[in-house]
Order: structure tokens, then sequence, then C-alpha cells
């Protein structure tokens, strides 16, 4: 938590304004470790789910 | 340079209380778009590897499309990228991919193609046509009348034909709420306009997305015009509840969730209600009983939509973790997995807290009161739970620490002494039943310690028995009697005409249990374990319910927190009265 900026910083590259054609060249390295770190969380939990039986 | 999406640490905050505003939900809506943005750049490097994927022309066709709308009307392409159908698209793209299957990249060419549809820029694509239907997620879906696998979608700005076979004014293209013209051909996914004191909700009823159809229930594919009527009707009541009642959940509701998925349950009886990260902005759920079943469903489930998105930016858990108990499930669930259900439930705890408030009639206000009294007790225990377990991240602890503040903020709030007998009760029965079912013993250490009990050896001087949890050690039927406990306070009603009729499968014990006749249940209960040759668990689990019925004593501590070793020493052939075993304990 960075306490002097009073915000967290989060893993997701913020991608909004950077043109569709242009991401490979804009991402590069950065761009590439979010999808690795991504891909790696998605291998360790699966794509969880909650379920729930409200009548158990 | 690329900067990373940042939440302020008072949104941070915010969350973990349970809450999070318009602000807040924007926050998360941001880093969902680019998130799908991330993803979708690793689907089109892979796609441009050197093996051939099935529909990646369509794909590229479709990628070209959402770039030049994306500079056309930036608004537009953050309406596509925060569709949830996307999410589940791009994740089943992601995990083929991983398996080495081909993904299903046409679809992109159909979301694009619908982006461009609701906003009129002209284009031509190639789309598929699956069950004679072509997808425009979002919008709805456009009935093919020949055998063709693929059909030319054309836009030239205000009016969209597919193939010879259909034409029509692109704005006519819309979800259906109900107060448009038909279209022939067209099916709009229906859509629910609710309003209640001026503050709206759009939401739609998706019933016909394959990437909207991954929850652990199948999605109520087929609806009739009848049918999906129902479902709109029950939003707008639940929205009433929740707006009036309920504004710090309703009011990000309507910012952040723009889909439900109606599933059909196995039984009648149950309510299922599920969401996906996979999906931001997605709720699934089975047909609710009541509007004020489906507003409690809505926070229960848009409290897993939030946590999800935050999850993603900051994580909370780290991987892997032991099994433990959480008080809302029946099976292990593993640490890092019980903070979805706490923080859930502590949203559960808020709109029962408030909803008793709400209610007129005394079965309804009793249900609120006993909901309310269940599951604000759950938090306590379950952040003591995440928080020994060292599952969490730094953020996570902090997160966490607030969530157990919440908790104990909402158990401070004085409740009818009723209320709060039955919620125990259906609690202790809870866990009692999961510990005989889950927490095995080494059988060693069993042996070892009926040995110390058959020659009156103190049960404080003995070493105590490796235990581990198992997906199913001793076998438990589901019980007549913990659903009747439960039915107490879901529909007193109910309960009360099944307690007339005696028409439940129920023991002797259990009937005693049922009807508060404690000390004779006990006896019962004794007598039902004593007198036969076959283990009876459940009778054990009734013994200690019956003792709970019965003013304070070291027995009730003793089957709370030794029941399944209790059970096992007594199964293994120290056959005595299990009051005086359990006094041992003691």
């Amino acid at each position: 938590m960075t306490s002097q900026e009073q915000e967290l910083t989060s893993v997701v590259p913020d991608l909004r304004d950077i043109p569709l054609d242009r991401l490979a060249d804009r991402g590069g390295s950065a761009l590439a470790q979010a999808i690795a770190l991504y891909r790696k969380r998605l291998k360790e939990n699966g794509i969880p789910l909650s379920s729930f039986n409200a009548r158990i | 340079m690329i900067t990373t999406h940042r939440l302020p640490e008072a949104e941070f905050t915010a969350l973990a209380a349970g809450g999070g505003d318009s602000t807040v939900m924007r926050h998360l809506r941001d880093a969902q778009q680019s998130k799908h943005l991330m993803l979708l750049h690793a689907i089109t490097e892979a796609a441009g590897g050197a093996r051939a994927i099935p529909g990646e022309a369509a794909f590229r066709e479709g990628y070209g499309l959402l770039t030049r709308i994306q500079t056309l009307d930036p608004g537009a392409s953050a309406w596509l990228l925060g569709l949830p159908h996307l999410g589940g698209w791009a994740h089943d793209c992601l995990i083929r991919l991983e398996q080495g299957q081909a993904p299903d990249l046409a679809y992109f060419a159909c979301a694009a193609a619908a982006v461009a549809v609701r906003i009129g820029v002209p284009f031509e694509l190639d789309l598929p046509v699956r069950d004679g239907r072509v997808l425009l997620p979002g919008l709805g879906s456009l009935r093919i009348c020949d055998q063709s696998l693929w059909i030319q979608l054309r836009c030239d700005g205000e009016r969209v034909t597919a193939g010879r076979q259909f034409e029509a004014a692109s704005r006519m293209l819309v979800p259906d709420d109900g107060s448009g013209k038909a279209v022939p051909q067209w099916r709009g996914t229906p859509m629910v306009r609710a309003v209640t004191d001026g503050l709206a909700w759009d939401v739609l009823l998706e019933t016909g997305d394959p990437y909207l159809d991954r929850y652990t229930l199948p999605m109520s594919a087929g609806l009739s015009a009848a049918e999906i009527g129902r479902w709109q009707h029950c939003v707008q009541n639940a929205w009433e509840i929740l707006v009036r009642h309920h504004r710090w959940a309703a009011e990000p509701m309507a910012d952040g969730i723009s889909v439900i998925v109606p599933l059909m349950p196995q039984r009648d009886s149950d309510l299922v209600s599920a969401t996906s990260p996979a999906a931001f902005g997605a709720i699934a759920t089975s047909w609710p009983p009541d509007p004020v079943t489906m507003a409690e469903t809505l926070v229960h489930e848009f409290q897993h939509v939030k946590l999800c998105g935050l999850m993603d930016m900051v994580p909370l858990v780290n991987p892997g973790g032991e099994m433990v108990y959480a008080p809302w499930r029946q099976d292990p669930r593993p640490a890092g997995g019980l903070l979805q259900g706490v923080y859930a439930h502590i949203g559960i705890a808020r709109f029962w807290r408030a909803q008793q408030h709400a209610e007129n009639g005394p079965d309804d206000v009793l249900r609120a009161q006993a909901a309310f009294a269940r599951w604000r007790s759950a938090s306590d225990l379950a952040t003591d739970t995440l928080l020994r377990t060292h599952c969490l991240t730094e953020a996570g602890v902090c997160f966490v620490g607030m969530i157990r503040d919440q908790g104990r903020d909402l158990e401070s709030e004085s409740l009818p002494v009723k209320a709060q007998e039955i919620a125990s009760e259906v609690a202790l029965d809870h866990w009692l039943t999961w510990q005989v079912r889950h927490i095995a013993f080494d059988a060693a250490g069993v042996a070892s310690l009926a040995a110390a009990y058959r020659q009156g050896e103190s049960f404080a001087s003995q070493v105590q028995p490796n235990a581990w949890i198992e997906e199913e050690t001793r076998k438990l039927e589901p019980a007549v009697r913990s659903r009747l406990l439960t039915t107490r306070y879901l529909a007193p009603a109910r309960y009360r005409e099944l307690c007339a009729d005696g028409a439940l499968p129920l023991s002797e014990a259990d009937r005693l249990l049922v009807a508060r006749k404690a000390s004779a249940a006990v006896q019962a209960y004794r007598d039902q374990i004593v007198g036969s040759a076959d283990p009876q668990p459940d009778a054990w689990i009734g013994l200690a319910l019956a003792l709970h019925q019965l003013p304070p004593s070291p027995l009730q501590t003793a089957f709370a927190a030794h029941l399944p070793l209790m059970f096992d020493i007594y199964t293994r052939g120290c056959r005595s009265d299990p009051l005086d075993l359990a006094g041992w304990f003691a």
C-alpha cells in the first residue's frame, strides 16, 4: 500500500487510451508481464465460481 | 510507458466495509476494460502464430472494426469492452489456448458487429451462424432462414442487411425491454428497465449467449414470453426493495451489474446463485421464491462481483492454502476461497439488518431477524480463520481486518431472543454436521484415547490424535431435521404446517427436539444411539442440539468441540452412555 499517495497500485495496466492497433508497440514488456501474471493466476486458481444454494 | 490502474485507499476501505459507491464501481469497471484489452491482446498474439485457427480471418476483421470504432466513439468501444459476455469469451479462449484447443475466434467478430450496429457505423463482416442464429452480444440475435454456416452482415450506417434474407434499420436491433416494435427474424435480448424513486437500473436477462452459460447450473435458455415477463416483474419488485431499503447496495449495483443470467435449478426447492470473475457485471440465479429473496440474492452476488473486480486489481490471497470450514458451505473450502464467502455474507447480514425494519408480517420479521443473526455471527469465525491460516497478502490482511470490524459492529446490535436462538441452533447444526462429515483422525490415536477412557485416565493428560479434513470421512445423509430447522426461519408458516401434520420422516428423538422438549429429546437420542448396532452420526448431532436447548453446561462445550472424536471412540468399541463419554471430554 502506498500510504504517501493514499492509493493502492494495481497489477492491471491501464490500456484504455492505447489504440488497439498500437497495443503491441506501446505495450512492450509491461503488457507481456501483466499477461503472464494473469495467466499464472488463472492457472493457479482456475476460474473460481461462487455458487451458493440458499436452501442448504 | 504504461501506467497501472490505481485505487484510492478510501475506496479500498469503502469496499472492505461492504460498500463502494458509483465512483468505486467506475474504477472497478475501468480496470475490467483494461483487463479485457489485455486478454484480447494475448488472444491476438496467439492467433498470429504459425498454426491456422478457424475464424481467424473474421477475428482480424472484427479487430480492425473495433480499432476504427475506438477512434470514432471511445464510449462505444468501452461499452463492448465492459460486457461480461466479452470477459466470458476471452477467458474461454485463454483456457482453450492453454489446453492446445482452438479458441472460438469468430465470436469476436460478432461482438465487434454488435457495437457497430449499436452506434450505426458502416461495416461488412462475415459472421458465423450457430443454431440458425447470428449472435450480436449485448443486443440480441438474428434468425437465419437457410442452412448457411456463415453470412455477411453489412451496415451502411443506417440499415443492416444479412445476405439477401434480412434487412432492418440498425436502430431497431436493440435489446427487448417490451416497449419496441417487433422486427421479423430479430430477437432482442430481454431487458429490464427498473425504476424506483428516480433510480434506474437497465439490466439484460441473458438466455442465449454461450459464454455466459458457464455456471454450475445451465442457463435457462428458451424462456417463453410469459416466463420472461415474470422475470422482468421479479427484478422490478426486487429493485423497489433495494432502492427503498438498501440504497447503499442499489446505487452501485445500477452501475456495476449489466446482466442477470437465469439458471435452471435441479430441484424446484433450490435457490442457486453464482458469479464468475471471468464475467464481471453478470449475476446468475435460479428463480427466487419471492422479491425479498431476489433482492438478497442480488446483494449477495453483487458482493462477489465487487470482490472479483478488486482482486483483479489487488491480489488479496495467496494461492493454495489449507482446507477449512465455511459456515455457508457443506464442503471444505480452501482458506483463500473463504474470503469470497465472508465478504458476501457481510453484505447479506447488512441486507437483513435493514430488511427486519422493512417487514410487517411477524413471519417475515422473524425471517429477517434470524437471517441477520445467523450471518453476522459467521463473520468473526471466518475472518479469524483467514487471519490464522496466513493465506492473505499484506493488502488482504488489511482488508479482512476491516471486514472483521464491520462484522463486530453488526454483532453489537440487539435482536430478539427467539431469532438468536433459531440462528444459533441452525449454525450449530451446520458446524456439527460439517465436522462429522469431514474431520478425520488417525486410527492409532483414536485407539489410544479409547483405551485411556476405558482405564479411567483423564482426557486432559492425553495426546490428541492427528486430525485432517477429508471430502467425506463419515457417511451422513442429508438430514430432514436440518432442513426443518432452517425452514423454521426461512418459511415459518411452512414450518408450522410440517410440524403439525407429522408426516415428515423424523425419529421420535427428532420430534422431541423440534418440539423443544429438550430433556426428553436427550434421553431419546441416548436410547437411539445405545440401542442401535449401527453408527448413528445423525443421532449424535441431534443429542448435541438437544443438550444446547438446556441451560449451559460443560457437556455442551464438549460436544461442540469434540463430537467427531467422541463418535469415533464410541464406534470403535467404547459403547458406553454417550453422556458419560462426553463427560470425559468436558
